[in-house]
C-alpha cells in the first residue's frame, strides 16, 4: 500500500481549484475597473480641450474623422479633426454633418442614443459585424463612415443621388433594396428618415473609437494587388 | 408510457428536458440550413425571413436547446449522485413549462415580428439585437427567474444528499453560469463598453462554466458507464477546473483586443489563450487513460468483454473529448493570437470555430445524455449501438466536420482577399465573396449541413426506437 | 528609422497559409505526443515507441517557432508561447504520475 500523497488528495486540488479560480476572477474584476473607465465615452470638452479618449464623446459627429498609421503604436488609429505634428488628433478640422458642424451635445447625445437602439432593434449584428463581432454575411461595420465607396469618389453618392456621404448612407438605410450592389443585398427594416439620421451617427461615432488598428489597412489599397 | 423504468420524478422531469432540447435542437438545423441557402442563393426567402432573422434563430436555439439539455442532464444525475429524490421537483416542472412557454414565444416573435423601432419597447419586447442573447428583455428577467428555481432544487438537493465532489462542483459551476447571465442585460450607447459586458456572458458561458459543466458531466459518464473510480474522477475533475478557470477566465483578453479597449489586452489575451488548449488536452488524455485503465483491469481478470454499460452514450463522450480539442483547441488556436487575429477577426474562419466548437465540445456530450436517459428510461442494462445509431453519428460528425472545412476555407479565401489584399472595405468584403474558392466552400458548406441534417433525423429515429431493440442486455 | 520599418509589421499574403498550417501542426503534433504517452503508459503501444512521443513534441516546438517568427510576434507573446509548451510537455508527466498514485492507494 503506498503511503498517502498530497498530490492524490482530492481535497488539495479541491482548495487548489478554488484559490486558482478566486485569483482569477479577482484579476479579472481588477483589469475591468481599469479597462472601463478608458473605455467610458468622452464629453464634448474632451473635444474642445483636445484630450485623445479611446471612445469620443457623441460630438465627434461635428469633427473630421481619418484613420492614420501611428509611428509610435505601429498601427492605424482614428484621427479627429486633423493630424496635428505628433501624428495624432489635432481636432480643430471639422466637418459637416447633415448641415451642420455644430451640434451640441445634447443633440449629439440623442442622436447617437437613437443610431445605437436602432442598431440594436434592426438585428445589424446578424448580418453585419459591429468593431469585428457579428454575423460575416455583410460588410463589417467598424470603420463603414471611412469606406471610400461612400465618399465623394465612390459609387453610392451617384447610386444614391445624394451629393453628401452622411445622406447618400441615410437614404440607403431606408430604401437599401432600392440601390442593389450585389445579388447580396440588405433588405427594408422599416428603417425610418429619423432614425437613418441615427444610424449614420453611430457609424461615424464608431469610426472614431481606438479599436488598435482594427481592421488593417482599411481603405489604403485599392485594387487587389498586394503592395510586393 | 407502459413499462418507464424511471423509479425518480427528477429523472422524469429529465427526460422531458431532453425532449425539448431534442426539437429545438432540431430547429436550430433547419434555420441553419435556411442561412446556408440564403449564401448560396441570395434571394431565397428574402424580406420573408432574411438571413439575420435565420441566423437569429440558428443560434438562439443552439443556446437554448443546450441550456434546456443541460438542465436536464443534472436532473438527471442528481437522484444518482445524492442518493436521493431531488428537493422541490414540483417547482421544477412548472418552471420546466414557464421557460417553454417563454422559449416558444420569443421564436415566434423573432419569426413574425422580426424588428422594431428604435426605442425601448422594441428591447423589452422584441429583440435586444446583440448576438447569441437577441431575446427581448422580459425573457431575460423570466430566464433568470427560472434558473433561479433550478439552482435552488440543485442547492437544496446537494445540501440535503450526499454531496459528491461531481454535484459540488456543479453547484458552484451553476451559480457562476445563472450570475454571469446577469452582465448581458443591461444597455448603452457606448458599445465598446457594451461589447465589453457582452463578452463576459458569451466567453465566460462558452470557454469557462460550459466547459467546466462538460467536465463535471464526463466525469459522472465515466463513473457510470466504464465504473471509472469516483475518486480518481473526482480528482482529476478538480484538477480540470483549475486548469480551465485558470486559463479560461482571463482568456476573455482574446476578444478584448479591437473593441476599443486598452492594448495590454493583446498580451493577456495572447498568454491565456495560449495555455487554453492545455486543459483540453488533459481532458482528451484523462478519458482515454481511464478507459484504458478499466478494460485493463477487466482483461487482467481474463473477462474479455467490454467495460462498457451504453455503447452509443459512450461513443459520444469519446467524441467530445476528441472534438472539443479539435473544435475549441486546434480551430480556436490558429486565429487566436493578436497578431494574426487582426486578420481573421470577423471571417468565416470565426464561423468555422464556433461550428466546430459548439458542436464538439457540447453537442457531442449532450446527444451523450440522451442516449443515457433512454437506456435508463428502458431500464437496460447493457445498451448496445443499432445500425441507426452508427449513420446518425457518422453523418453528423461527417457533416459538422465537413461544414468547418468548408468554412475554414472561405475563411482563408477572404483573410487574403478581404483583409491582407483589400484591407476590409465594402468593395473588399464583397470581391472576397466573389472568389471562387469562397463561392465552392458554402456549396459544400450547404451539402454538409443537409448531411448533418438527415444525420439528425436518423439520430431521433434511433432514440425513439432504440430503447425497444432486442439485442440489449436487461 | 521608425518610419521605414512600420510596414513590415504587416503580415505577408503568402505567409498566411504557412502559418494556418504550422499552428494546426502545432496542437496536432501536440496531440501525438500526448496520446503516443498515454497510449504507452496504458500498455496500447509498445515501449519503445516513447522516443516517437518526444520527437513529435520537439516537432510542436518547431512548428510553434515557425508559427511564431512569421506572424512577428513581440518577445512577450514569445515568452508566452515557450511556458505554453513547457507546460505540455510536463502535462502528462504529471497526469500519469497522479493518477498513478492514486490507482495504487485505491487498490488496496
Amino acid at each position: 500500500m503506498a503511503k498517502k500523497s498530497v498530490w492524490s488528495d482530492n481535497r488539495f486540488w479541491q482548495r487548489s481549484a478554488a484559490w486558482i479560480t478566486g485569483f482569477a476572477s479577482i484579476l479579472l474584476i481588477w483589469l475591468t475597473f481599469d479597462t472601463i473607465p478608458q473605455i467610458t465615452m468622452g464629453t464634448d470638452a474632451d473635444l474642445k480641450q483636445g484630450v485623445t479618449k479611446r471612445v469620443p464623446g457623441p460630438t465627434v459627429i461635428n469633427y473630421k474623422i481619418t484613420y492614420e498609421m501611428n509611428a509610435k503604436r505601429m498601427h492605424e488609429i482614428p484621427v479627429i479633426g486633423g493630424m496635428n505634428a505628433e501624428g495624432t488628433s489635432a481636432f480643430e478640422e471639422k466637418e459637416l454633418f447633415f448641415g451642420r458642424d455644430d451640434w451640441s451635445e445634447e443633440e449629439a447625445s440623442e442622436l447617437l442614443h437613437l443610431g445605437k437602439l436602432g442598431s440594436q432593434a434592426k438585428n445589424c449584428m446578424d448580418c453585419h459585424t459591429l468593431l469585428g463581432n457579428g454575423a460575416y454575411y455583410a460588410p463589417d461595420l467598424t470603420k463603414a463612415w471611412l469606406d471610400p465607396a461612400w465618399g465623394p469618389e465612390g459609387s453610392m453618392q451617384a447610386i444614391t443621388g445624394k451629393s453628401t456621404k452622411e445622406e447618400a448612407m441615410a437614404e440607403f438605410l431606408q430604401h437599401p433594396s432600392n440601390y442593389p450592389t450585389h445579388a447580396r443585398m440588405m433588405p427594408n427594416l422599416g428603417i425610418t428618415e429619423k432614425e437613418a439620421h441615427g444610424l449614420v451617427a453611430f457609424l461615424k461615432h464608431m469610426s472614431s473609437i481606438d479599436t488598435n488598428g482594427f481592421p488593417r489597412n482599411f481603405g489604403k489599397i485599392q485594387g487587389a494587388v498586394h503592395g510586393k | 408510457m407502459a413499462n418507464n423504468y424511471l423509479t425518480t420524478e427528477s429523472k422524469k422531469l429529465a427526460t422531458w428536458y431532453f425532449t425539448f432540447a431534442a426539437i429545438i435542437f432540431g430547429a436550430q438545423l433547419l434555420f441553419g440550413l435556411v442561412a446556408a441557402i440564403q449564401y448560396v442563393m441570395p434571394g431565397f426567402l428574402f424580406e420573408i425571413i432574411d438571413f439575420s432573422i435565420a441566423r437569429i434563430l440558428h443560434i438562439n436555439a443552439l443556446v437554448v436547446w443546450m441550456v434546456f439539455a443541460m438542465i436536464g442532464s443534472v436532473y438527471w444525475l442528481l437522484p444518482d449522485e445524492t442518493g436521493i429524490e431531488t428537493v422541490g421537483i414540483g417547482l421544477g416542472k412548472l418552471l420546466y413549462w414557464v421557460f417553454v412557454a417563454a422559449i416558444v414565444i420569443v421564436i415566434l416573435v423573432f419569426l413574425l415580428v422580426q424588428v422594431g423601432p428604435a426605442d425601448q419597447t422594441t428591447i423589452w419586447f422584441i429583440t435586444e439585437g446583440r448576438e447569441y442573447i437577441e431575446a427581448p428583455r422580459w425573457a431575460d428577467i423570466g430566464i433568470v427567474i427560472v434558473v433561479l428555481g433550478f439552482i435552488y432544487n440543485l442547492y437544496a438537493t446537494g445540501m440535503k444528499g450526499n454531496r459528491s465532489g461531481i454535484i459540488t462542483v456543479l453547484m458552484a459551476d451553476m451559480l457562476a453560469f445563472a450570475g454571469i447571465y446577469l452582465a448581458g442585460m443591461g444597455y448603452t450607447d457606448n458599445i465598446s463598453v457594451d461589447q465589453y459586458w457582452w463578452w463576459w456572458v458569451i466567453h465566460l458561458w462558452v470557454e469557462a462554466t460550459w466547459e467546466v459543466f462538460v467536465g463535471a458531466i464526463a466525469a459522472y459518464g465515466l463513473i457510470t458507464m466504464i465504473g471509472a473510480h469516483r475518486k480518481v474522477v473526482e480528482m482529476w475533475l478538480w484538477i480540470e477546473v483549475a486548469m480551465l478557470f485558470g486559463s479560461g477566465i482571463l482568456g476573455i483578453g482574446h476578444h478584448y483586443f479591437w473593441i476599443g479597449t486598452p492594448e495590454y489586452w493583446w498580451e493577456i489575451g495572447a498568454l491565456f489563450s495560449a495555455l487554453e488548449p492545455l486543459p483540453l488536452v488533459a481532458m482528451f488524455v484523462h478519458v482515454l487513460y481511464d478507459w484504458g485503465k478499466m478494460q485493463g483491469e477487466q482483461n487482467a481478470q481474463g473477462k474479455e468483454i467490454s467495460v462498457i454499460t451504453n455503447k452509443p452514450a459512450f461513443t459520444w463522450f469519446v467524441l467530445n473529448a476528441f472534438g472539443n480539442f479539435l473544435g475549441a483547441g486546434i480551430w480556436g488556436f490558429f486565429h487566436t493570437l493578436p497578431q494574426v487575429n487582426l486578420y481573421t477577426h470577423g471571417t468565416q474562419f470565426t464561423s468555422a470555430h464556433g461550428h466546430l466548437a459548439f458542436f464538439g465540445a457540447y453537442a457531442t456530450i449532450l446527444i451523450g445524455m440522451f442516449y443515457l436517459a433512454v437506456q435508463g428510461k428502458n431500464g437496460i442494462k447493457i445498451m448496445k449501438s443499432t445500425k441507426k445509431s452508427i449513420w446518425a453519428t457518422s453523418m453528423i460528425v461527417g457533416g459538422v466536420m465537413g461544414m468547418t472545412i468548408a468554412l475554414t476555407i472561405a475563411g482563408y479565401v477572404q483573410v487574403l482577399v478581404s483583409r491582407a489584399q483589400m484591407g476590409a472595405t465594402w468593395a473588399g468584403y464583397f470581391d472576397g465573396q466573389a472568389g471562387m474558392w469562397f463561392a465552392q466552400g458554402m456549396d459544400w458548406r450547404l451539402l454538409m449541413g443537409v448531411i448533418t441534417f438527415v444525420g439528425f433525423l436518423i439520430l431521433v429515429a434511433d432514440l425513439l426506437s432504440i430503447g425497444k431493440a432486442d439485442h440489449h442486455e436487461r | 528609422m521608425v518610419e521605414t520599418v512600420i510596414m513590415t509589421n504587416d503580415i505577408l499574403a503568402e505567409d498566411f497559409l504557412t502559418i494556418f498550417i504550422s499552428s494546426t501542426l502545432v496542437l496536432i503534433f501536440g496531440g501525438f505526443y500526448v496520446g503516443i504517452y498515454t497510449a504507452v503508459k496504458v500498455n496500447l503501444l509498445k515501449k519503445w515507441t516513447m522516443p516517437i512521443a518526444y520527437i513529435f513534441w520537439a516537432l510542436t516546438g518547431y512548428c510553434m517557432y515557425v508559427m511564431g517568427s512569421l506572424m512577428h510576434i513581440n518577445t512577450f507573446t514569445a515568452k508566452a508561447l515557450v511556458v505554453a509548451a513547457f507546460g505540455l510537455l510536463l502535462l502528462p508527466h504529471a497526469v500519469y504520475y497522479m493518477q498513478h498514485k492514486v490507482h495504487e492507494e485505491n487498490k488496496h
